[in-house]
């Protein structure tokens, strides 16, 4: 009998504590999910033989600086890096802060119409982008706006998906109590939301801004049809490397591998966000 | 909440003058291009995409007219950049003064000619139709007469062959001795017959797409007929070209590689196929594909299989979006004379479309050691000149060689059969033209 | 508990002080209560208004019209192009398409990201790299997977079909067999996003508190039947978002197959169409072929086929993860 609780204690002390092939299993994925930048790379540092040779050598050659020195002189790569971090830092940020307010409203807080304006909002995330980009270039050009990062930008200040994510997550992350308290001490509602709901839900809105930095900094066809040739984003810049009947590769990969780093550094930096515990967020708070 | 109603009115008044503005903007024609007083400034845009080797000619250009400033745009791929075309098209907005047009997307802008001025009209007279080739100047000809476009460059078409392989199979090599089996469509075909068996199965040309476009451009009439109507059913020409090219795909002729694959560009390096079509820009494709490994090995002559052909070039318009339609012809003339276009050929090789510039000594001693020394503008110039009286191109022949018949040709080529296939590019021809 | 207590007194102190003038702190209150929501929601809808609202209007009033994109005069035909639509082959193949691949890839993908979403919630060491490593496909740039999956799936030279060679079974030719083909584009999509989903499934995961296992696990539940009593069920909310986020994704997708096809740059899905999807035909129709007014009935036909796959999804979602084990409000 008394041995009993102890070995529970121990499981309860293993509890969320990883197996050997736990490290094993995730290595696979993230080796496959590597592969793409790192074979990007040996391109870029070797040059375009490499792609016709059926099993290639991975051993990295020695013209990546070389490569990378042309992507500056064929393309206005600082220019339009600026340009990408101002659009992509801007449009993460507002839609972290506007879908984290509406994604606290809708799961937290009683208003009349709350279910039927939730609905809508998931339901305009079927609506197909596809065909948006004709009117939304009418649209843009009777605002003034064509030419400028403001079209870029605007559009895309906080997303349906982002306010859909934002509740389900605040659903059960934020508990009633906790904002019970607040009010009976005479919080205000946004020194509750900015105190109490954004330190629950950190770990999302960390996921959300990578999601949607990435989804800004890639995004092509948009910035190529609304913005002005001398202020290109990264993605419309680097397009420019593909010109001509054949493609360089050695020099195009050259430029993804570049304009692949800001994201990395994000990625990072937010990476830490994700952590775990409620709790623990809430006593920060 | 009012801010929500004022956001709906809003977008609601964008509709509103937007739909306006889209349905009924069409005119252009009526008000008189306005000419910018002399040396008042003007902004000029020009779009272009891929190389066309105007780089160092934009500055010189701004030299020689001080109250001009052009900014270019420039686009990596045609894709991307005819997608862009439409979007401003139909949004009637947005277009640069200077637009260039793929000659295979040409056909899909001719019907909108009401959308582009007419260059003969607002165009210098230096820019007169005889300074192109009479081929590339009628081609940007719309029915009642509108010049839409200036000729930048051109793709005339010669055979590029793999001398070894021929060597090997027991065919002549020499670029003289191999213009015979390069006389006809059928001489063509049946050489290649005749290289599969002694070559134990190595394919003649890379894909079947490739060869039939060139056959259906040497047509008198193509996929739509002079009423724009679509004639693909009862055109003997088109019908005996699709025979002969599925024929040849059944003796094993084809490597069956999709044009600009990844699988056709290793197919290059791996010497999948014997012989190419191959318009002047593709001899820098083949030089990159095959790879150094491959140097001397390809060789090209000046012959083509029933006279003479053109694949590619561009054309350079003025949208009657163009505040400055003017200045923006006169920009355009300039960058299309002989002078420029050989300083272009110079550049990036884009081949010039220029009678003139056809004559330059500069583009006629350009020799490529990759192809054995060849002198290749001599040999294209040549080439050029072949080209007959160019074939009328309606609304959609652009859209069906790319989506109706290459694809019906690749199905082929993957094992359907040359009848079903048949149907299936008309029936895509006809939703096309629909 | 703690944190209550903690907060508590700091907060009386501050009730008490404004206690002289309580009706209007009240009203205050009441009026903040009341707007608040509202506001907090306003940004969504008023950028609704000005940049979502026309294009749709626009979409809507479009497909009324035969309308080639630069046409002077576009004809009112009603829902003639709506008709038409309904009639035609290519739509419902390419919607057929679009189910097969959405199928292949959104099953085993979401099970899949459940179940690395496990791995990842581990205590682990090096946590940030492992999360933001299954992170990366997305990143990718399109250029490098269009040619690394060209190159694995590729019909004479490629890698897949030579290891099938080698080990003595019949080679595939991903770009002409249909099935092949949607199963090609499947691994693709999964590679590209599973990821993803892993991600949002773990925060959501991360969410669940540690003394609900702990207790679990003391009235003797094992791994699975932890996993099934109190992380699905506590789960749902996410489920139901990911669900539906992967079903309007699914069914609008769009980058995989165009990169996928031989022909660089088009949108024909294969020579046969075998993997044209139906945002494909909607672009091909609007961009290359320039016939707006029927590209717009396409988009808003295909809008209603994914309400209503996603709204049965969502359904299912329910069903699936079941009545919480732990009431939580």
């Amino acid at each position: 009998m008394t041995t009993l609780p102890r070995g529970l204690n121990k499981r309860v002390a293993a509890l969320g504590k990883p197996r050997k092939a736990t490290y094993v299993v995730l290595a696979i994925f993230v080796l496959g999910s590597l592969f793409p930048f790192y074979w990007s790379f040996l391109v870029a540092s070797r040059d375009n033989a490499m792609l016709s040779e059926r099993i290639p050598s991975f051993v990295p050659g020695g013209n990546f600086f070389a490569n990378a020195a042309r992507v500056f002189d064929t393309v206005p790569f600082w220019k339009a890096l600026a340009n990408s971090v101002i659009v992509s830092g801007t449009v993460t940020l507002t839609t972290v802060l506007f879908s984290s307010l509406a994604g606290f409203a809708f799961a937290k807080l009683r208003f009349r119409g709350r279910n039927k304006l939730f609905v809508f909002i998931v339901v305009t995330l079927a609506v197909p982008t596809q065909l948006g980009i004709i009117p939304l270039f009418i649209a843009m050009s009777e605002l003034g706006w064509a030419g400028h990062l403001t079209a870029v930008i605007v559009p895309n200040l906080v997303t349906a998906f982002g306010v859909f994510w934002m509740r389900q997550y605040t659903i059960d992350a934020l508990p009633y109590e906790l904002i019970e308290a607040a009010r009976v001490d005479g919080c205000s509602m946004i020194r509750i939301f900015w105190n109490i709901c954004m330190p629950a839900v950190r770990p999302a809105a960390a996921i959300l801004a990578m999601f949607t930095f990435m989804m800004s900094w890639n995004d092509f066809l948009w910035p190529l049809v609304v913005l002005d040739a001398g202020n290109p984003t990264v993605q419309v810049a680097l397009e420019k490397l593909q010109s001509g009947y054949y493609v360089d590769y050695s020099l195009v990969l050259a430029g993804t591998t570049l304009a692949t780093i800001p994201i990395l550094i994000v990625f990072v930096l937010l990476g830490r966000q994700i952590v775990a515990g409620i709790m623990q967020g809430a006593v920060k708070g | 909440m009012r801010t929500i109603r004022n956001g709906l009115v809003l977008a609601l008044g964008i509709t509103m003058t937007a739909l306006g503005a889209t349905a009924c903007s069409g005119g252009g024609e009526n008000n008189p291009p306005a000419a910018a007083a002399p040396n008042e400034h003007v902004d000029l845009t020009l779009a272009t995409f891929t190389e066309f080797g105007y780089e160092a000619l934009i500055p010189e250009y701004e030299r020689l007219h001080p109250n001009i400033k052009i900014t270019h745009r420039k686009t990596g791929q045609g894709g991307p950049y005819h997608e862009d075309l439409v979007t401003k098209l139909a949004a009637g907005s947005g277009l640069a003064d200077v637009t260039a047009l793929e000659e295979g997307h040409l056909s899909d802008f001719m019907d909108k000619g009401s959308k582009f001025n007419d260059l003969s009209k607002i165009g210098p007279a230096d820019a007169s139709p005889d300074r192109w080739l009479n081929w590339k100047y009628e081609a940007a000809k719309t029915k009642d007469g509108k010049v839409i476009g200036y000729g930048t460059d051109i793709g005339p078409l010669a055979m590029c062959y793999r001398k070894d392989m021929f060597k090997a199979a027991g065919l002549p090599d020499d670029p003289e001795a191999v213009k015979p089996l390069f006389a006809t469509w059928d001489s063509y075909f049946a050489a290649g017959a005749d290289f599969v068996k002694k070559s134990g199965g190595k394919a003649w040309f890379d894909s079947a797409a490739q060869n039939f476009n060139s056959m259906v451009n040497q047509l008198p009439q193509g996929y739509i007929g002079s009423d724009d109507k679509l004639a693909v059913e009862n055109n003997q020409g088109i019908k005996d070209a699709w025979a002969k090219v599925t024929d040849a795909v059944a003796k094993g002729e084809s490597a069956k590689l999709t044009a600009f694959s990844n699988e056709w560009n290793t197919g290059f390096a791996q010497g999948a196929f014997a012989t190419k079509v191959c318009p002047a820009w593709m001899l820098g494709v083949i030089k990159e594909h095959a790879g150094p490994a491959n140097a001397g090995k390809w060789a090209v002559t000046a012959a083509f299989p029933g006279g003479g052909g053109n694949w590619g070039g561009s054309y350079l318009t003025v949208p009657t979006q163009s505040k400055h339609p003017k200045e923006a012809a006169e920009l355009a003339a300039w960058l299309t004379a002989p002078e420029q276009q050989i300083k272009a050929f110079q550049a990036k090789g884009t081949f010039p479309s220029q009678v003139k510039a056809l004559t330059d000594p500069a583009l006629l001693s350009k020799t490529d050691d990759y192809f054995g020394g060849t002198k290749v503008g001599e040999l294209f110039a040549e080439q050029a000149k072949k080209v007959q009286k160019p074939q009328y191109k309606g609304p959609g022949d652009g859209q069906i060689q790319e989506n109706a018949s290459s694809p019906a040709l690749q199905a082929v080529e993957q094992g359907k059969p040359a009848a079903e296939a048949w149907q299936q590019m008309v029936d895509a021809a006809k939703k096309i033209t629909r | 508990m703690t944190v209550l207590d903690k907060v508590a007194p700091e907060g009386s102190k501050a009730g008490e002080r404004v206690s002289p003038r309580p009706t209007f702190r009240h009203r205050l209150s009441r009026w903040d209560v009341k707007v608040s929501p509202y506001l907090y929601i306003a940004p969504f809808f008023i950028l609704f208004g000005i940049v979502g609202l026309f294009p749709l209007l626009y979409t809507a009033y479009v497909s009324l019209f035969k309308w080639k994109a630069g046409s002077d005069a576009p004809d009112f035909i009603g829902i003639d192009n709506y008709k038409d639509l309904f009639a035609d082959t290519q739509f419902w193949n390419a919607l057929t398409n679009t189910i097969s691949i959405f199928l292949l890839s959104s099953v085993p993908q979401l099970i899949i990201a459940v179940l690395l979403a496990a791995l990842l919630g581990a205590r682990l060491r090096g946590a940030t790299g492992w999360r933001v490593g299954i992170l990366l496909p997305y990143a990718a740039s399109l250029v490098a997977i269009g040619i690394i999956f060209a190159n694995l799936f590729g019909p004479k030279y490629g890698l897949i079909n030579g290891v099938l060679q080698t080990i003595g079974l019949d080679p595939v030719d991903w770009q002409a067999s249909r099935f092949g083909s949607h199963v090609a584009i499947a691994i693709m999509v999964n590679w590209r996003w599973t990821g993803y989903n892993a991600l949002i499934v773990l925060a959501a995961m991360q969410a669940i508190p540690k003394e609900l296992h702990e207790a679990a696990l003391i009235d003797g539940a094992g791994t699975w039947r932890r996993f099934f009593n109190v992380t699905l069920p506590l789960l749902k909310p996410t489920l139901i978002f990911v669900t539906i986020t992967s079903t309007i994704g699914g069914l609008q997708i769009f980058t995989e197959p165009k990169l996928f096809d031989a022909m660089p740059g088009s949108n024909n899905g294969g020579s046969t169409n075998q993997f044209q999807t139906v945002t494909l035909y909607l672009y091909q129709t609007a961009f290359q072929n320039a016939s707006l007014g029927y590209a717009s009935a396409i988009a808003w036909v295909l809008f209603v086929i994914i309400l209503i796959i996603a709204l049965v999804n969502f359904f299912l979602t329910g069903r699936i993860a079941r009545t919480p084990a732990v009431k939580k409000k």
